[in-house]
């Protein structure tokens, strides 16, 4: 029976590739780039046109709005809404498109355009709609930096945040303090006292779950704000510089092992994502954390909790109090482009409503900043009143336009940043652990990327 | 009397340890239960309660008539916890009982002929065709998601009840074909004799003498080939796109993981999962354990 | 009985000749076409695209790599580790496994009043999808709002939430509490199976010998449930191997890489790395490991199965 099984198994393992048999190996991922059309004119759709736009859950029933009042301005485009979980968005998406079956729009993150760009799988917007150098000339520079590759821009954006360091002031307080820290020897040194004035268990807490999208974006904005200036993580040539001792990167790992062996940080951060890590500032339970700073609006909400309108943004502590922004983005996808011209205007329309302007205002962007709270790349709307308004409800409008404009864009871009992100969350997980010092896991950071740039 | 003292220890004992045994199975269901009764600034608490302090019922009612719960209405838009994937919870439900319920007619009628064919008759490739088929199931099916990708996508059947049906019927034979073998192999074959000595050809033979005599196994089989495609979760979440064929699984696991959807509606969404399963776990243990029991006892 | 029911047909000697010579193969075929075309192919390009380059961010280059893919996954950063994460969870799961069936079915095999309750929920958790028993137990393990934590906190026993899926150890321990609570039912009902097979005569004449309810237990009942055991150890195993479901949901691998099972990498592989030249050749190497443990323990079995 064995023998059988085994003679089974071989024949049906090893026979069968010598079959040279065209298979639909080379249908697999990608459509290879073709030669764009001259821009398309701003002619009216003239056919019906269809298209699904694929979003991570986030304030559906806005954009379900939204799209209402995209379609009743253009009444020959039907644009079709599917959305998947935040935590699953980037796997989900490349399983569509390694099998030739994406979506015509979707949302995209500096995070990853690098390697969906060089897949082939999006198309560059300024060759294909007029507008978008306009766009992108109001637009901040890590914003613009995160949304081009290779010189083309790829997308429009509606939401572009930067990662904040934020406190509890009322348990500030308590700990005998009246001004948040502004260096990582400060924090450690509130944190300590904060924990042994009984105020906090954990007085520090981060949301760096293996799972979750912000945890490279925190870590790198402390080793951003120790830089005193220029890079931090790699050179001009994208060369790793941060394996040296008393490098950002060194000191950084070193201060979060010192926090964590003396129980300043929650163990649990390296499990929490970002809602269990809003609703336990929410609770009182830690008075030190590094967010998105769009959740600054949740956590001052009214009735929200105990200490709403208490939590206040501070500049990263560090040396330069540099931080990292981010940015999200409406993107198109090749099978727009194989479409034809008609797709392609429709397209440009999307994205002249969605990310762009409707009579000279930035309708949506400007939405979900007035109604959510959520930052915007573009500039000019820092001095627009409502958003002043609206932010002035629950933050202090100076305090994020000065941080706002120390955010600098991730370091790294490129093809294979995501593959070393993987691979990096595991090492500073480990570093933290003490599983191994801080020098190995630099060293370990820096040999990954090193072997991940080499292969051709 | 110290004999009778030993025994009331060991009593005691084993009833603790049922105990425990009991909520360790029991307990994650009666807690998922428990919370779709409550508001999700309760399950927010620290500790929650395994009771529910203010029991209600408006997480059933959004998820069955969109209707947003007052709660919910204090906190307003911002970060309002709220998905549409929760209402998608019984439509996605009704697929999987759908697609469930079709695979199990395909094994009953490929796999019962198939086993009896294994077991009974002497034919040529019948080694070598049951490890091919028993072999099929070695494959991890990471390493083979995105060919059934490719397949189902040229068939021009993505994003539709009929390829999951194929794929967990793919899936499934193997295992009943299987368990079926063994089954009859454990049935006398005096009857099946007697009536081949009356004439019978070997289908009527299967059709009304075998089937008959294992119809525990039938039902254990359909059981089993039921539930795993009920509960498959991989190619469900790669070849499904939108709630047209959407199953449960692929949709509990999509709002479990999603950040902005309250644990209330998450754990209304696990209890309305659990229904079929557990409806179907309670009521056909007998059948279950029978089948199961007669297959594993060979010889 | 049935017999009474069947039909006396008598064919024409030809026909019914050929009928049952090609009745076996008639009856093999729908099954055979399915999984001919759900195995065969998916495995040809499996094979195939395991030997060439195909990352998915170099669209362009496809060339011919033999067993580069299968060399670069074996020398890989994660490999060793993952491998030895896997064997260690394998051991703890199957282990756990096999004593959670042992005592489970020792108990419902008596009558003990209390044991009826189990008789009825004893099949849930196999009844639900392994996806929503992960996440049902990743909530209840929350270092937040946990029940689990917010019953020992309420009981005095623990004075702050322990973080249970951050903590090296405690993780694994997690995932292998959920992986017993999940698959420990069907071990259960088939050593159950067993154990009503061994007939009570013997131990009967083991007690009036003086033999102690542990001595019964280790001389009899073990040896005798020895088969059934092996063949819950082989299936246990696969799974065990096999599992991916429950990382993916409860702990994405974390913390540091505790949980990173070798099948996470395989799914890491494509969707992280976006190589699937290199996703596809670990999964045919975690194919491989299973068959040769399986195969190891057929050996070691000493009833065969049927129709060999």
């Amino acid at each position: 029976m064995k023998r059988i099984l085994q003679v089974t198994m071989i024949l049906v393992m090893v026979a069968l590739p010598l079959v040279g048999c065209a298979t639909p190996a080379t249908q697999v991922a990608t459509q290879v780039a073709t030669q764009p059309p001259a821009a398309a004119t701003q002619a009216p759709v003239a056919t019906q046109v269809a298209m699904d736009f694929v979003v991570w859950s986030y304030g559906i029933e806005t954009i379900n709005d939204n799209i209402k009042n995209f379609q009743a301005l253009n009444p020959d485009i039907t644009i079709t809404l599917k959305d998947y979980s935040w935590l699953d968005y980037h796997d989900t998406m490349v399983a569509a498109f390694a099998a030739n079956n994406p979506p015509y729009l979707l949302y995209g993150s500096d995070h990853w355009l690098n390697e969906w760009a060089a897949a082939g799988w999006l198309a560059p917007l300024d060759k294909y709609c007029p507008n978008i150098a306009g766009y992108s000339k109001e637009v901040a520079a890590y914003a613009l930096q995160g949304m081009t590759y290779n010189g083309a821009v790829y997308g429009v954006s509606y939401y572009a945040d930067d990662l904040d360091f934020m406190y509890n002031d009322t348990l500030l307080k308590q700990g005998g303090f009246t001004a948040a820290p502004t260096t990582l020897d400060e924090l450690y040194t509130q944190a300590k006292e904060l924990k042994a004035k009984g105020v906090n268990e954990y007085p520090i807490i981060f949301a760096w779950s293996q799972k979750e999208g912000a945890f490279p974006e925190a870590w790198t904005s402390l080793v951003f704000a120790q830089t005193e200036s220029g890079a931090s993580l790699f050179d001009d040539l994208l060369n790793p510089i941060f394996n040296v001792e008393g490098s950002s990167a060194f000191q950084v790992m070193e201060w979060l092992r010192k926090i964590y062996v003396e129980g300043l940080l929650d163990p649990a951060s390296l499990s929490t994502a970002e809602i269990d890590q809003v609703k336990s500032m929410q609770a009182g339970a830690h008075t030190f954390t590094i967010a998105p700073q769009y959740n600054m609006a949740e956590l001052n909400k009214p009735a929200s909790g105990d200490f709403a309108g208490q939590f206040k943004i501070a500049l990263m502590p560090g040396v330069s109090h540099s931080n990292v922004g981010y940015v999200r983005f409406y993107a198109m996808t090749q099978k727009v482009v194989d479409a034809g011209p008609d797709y392609i205007a429709a397209a440009c329309k999307f994205m002249d409503y969605f990310g762009g302007k409707t009579d000279g205002q930035y309708v949506v962007v400007k939405r979900w900043a007035v109604e959510n709270g959520l930052g915007f790349a573009q500039l000019p709307l820092f001095d627009d009143p409502d958003i002043i308004a609206a932010f002035g409800q629950w933050g202090d409008v100076d305090m994020i336009k000065q941080q706002a404009i120390l955010a600098r864009a991730k370091e790294g871009m490129t093809p294979w940043y995501g593959s070393w992100d993987v691979f990096t969350r595991a090492e500073i997980h480990k570093g933290i652990l003490g599983q191994q010092t801080s020098m190995e896991t630099l060293n370990n950071m820096a040999g990954n990327w090193d072997e991940l740039k080499a292969t051709p | 009397m110290r004999i009778k003292q030993r025994a009331r220890i060991n009593s005691i004992l084993t009833n603790l340890m049922v105990v425990i045994l009991i909520i360790y199975i029991a307990g994650p269901f009666v807690w998922v239960i428990s919370a779709s009764f409550q508001g999700e600034n309760e399950l927010l608490k620290k500790p929650p309660s395994f009771i529910p302090k203010n029991p209600t019922t408006d997480n059933y009612r959004y998820v069955f008539t969109g209707q947003v719960p007052t709660s919910y209405e204090v906190k307003g838009q911002l970060r309002s916890r709220i998905s549409q994937e929760a209402r998608l919870i019984a439509p996605a439900l009704k697929n999987s009982f759908i697609i469930a319920i079709t695979v199990l007619a395909i094994n009953l009628l490929f796999a019962t002929p198939a086993a009896y064919a294994f077991a009974r008759l002497r034919w040529k490739f019948r080694s070598g065709s049951y490890n091919f088929i028993l072999a099929s199931r070695l494959m991890p099916a990471m390493a083979i998601a995105i060919p059934y990708y490719m397949i189902i996508q040229s068939l021009r059947l993505m994003d539709s009840k009929l390829s999951l049906i194929l794929v967990h019927s793919a899936l499934t034979i193997p295992f009943s074909i299987w368990f079926l073998t063994m089954y009859i192999t454990n049935i006398p074959r005096d009857l099946e004799e007697a009536g081949q000595v009356d004439g019978c050809n070997y289908f009527q033979v299967l059709k009304n003498i075998v089937v008959p005599l294992i119809i525990p196994g039938l039902v254990a089989a359909s059981a089993f080939a039921f539930m795993t495609s009920y509960n498959e979760f991989l190619f469900a979440r790669f070849l499904t796109t939108s709630i047209a064929s959407q199953t449960g699984p692929v949709v509990l696991s999509s709002i479990s993981g999603n950040p902005d959807a309250s644990y209330s509606l998450i754990s209304v969404c696990l209890t309305l999962g659990m229904i079929p399963p557990i409806i179907l776990a309670i009521s056909m243990r007998k059948w279950l354990t029978e089948g199961l029991s007669s297959t594993i006892t060979f010889r | 009985m049935s017999v009474e029911n069947a039909t006396q047909v008598k064919p024409r000697r030809s026909t019914s000749r050929f009928f049952e010579k090609f009745y076996p193969y008639g009856s093999v075929l729908p099954a055979l076409l399915i999984i001919i075309l759900f195995t065969i192919f998916p495995v040809i390009y499996a094979i195939r695209v395991s030997v060439y380059q195909n990352i998915l961010t170099k669209p362009n280059s496809h060339p011919f790599v033999g067993l580069k893919n299968f060399i670069d996954v074996i020398t890989s950063y994660y490999f060793k580790t993952a491998l030895v994460n896997t064997a260690i969870y394998t051991i703890a799961a199957v282990t756990g496994v096999i004593i959670f069936g042992l005592i489970v079915a020792s108990l419902l095999n008596t009558k003990i009043r209390s044991v009826n309750a189990l008789k009825i929920i004893i099949l849930l958790p196999w009844a639900v999808p392994a996806v929503v028993a992960g996440l049902m137990w990743k909530w209840i393990l929350n270092s937040d709002f946990g029940i689990f934590n917010g019953i020992l906190y309420s009981l005095g026993l623990i004075k702050s939430y322990i973080p249970f899926l951050a903590d090296p150890v405690l993780a694994k321990f997690s995932l292998v509490m959920a992986h017993i609570w999940k698959e420990g039912p069907l071990a259960t009902i088939f050593i159950l199976a067993g154990l009503q097979l061994i007939p009570n005569e013997l131990y009967e004449s083991a007690k009036i010998d003086g033999g102690g309810g542990l001595r019964l237990f280790r001389h009899i009942t073990l040896p005798l449930l020895r088969p059934i055991l092996l063949v819950v150890v082989v299936y246990e195993t696969m799974t065990a191997i096999l599992t991916f479901d429950l990382i993916y949901v409860m702990t994405g691998g974390g913390p540091g890489d505790s949980t990173a099972l070798i099948s996470w990498f395989a799914y890491a592989e494509i969707f992280k790395f976006l190589n699937l030249g290199n996703g596809v050749a670990l999964s045919i190497i975690i194919a491989l490991i299973t068959l040769v443990l399986i195969i190891l323990y057929m050996r070691a079995l000493k009833t065969e199965t049927t129709i060999y």
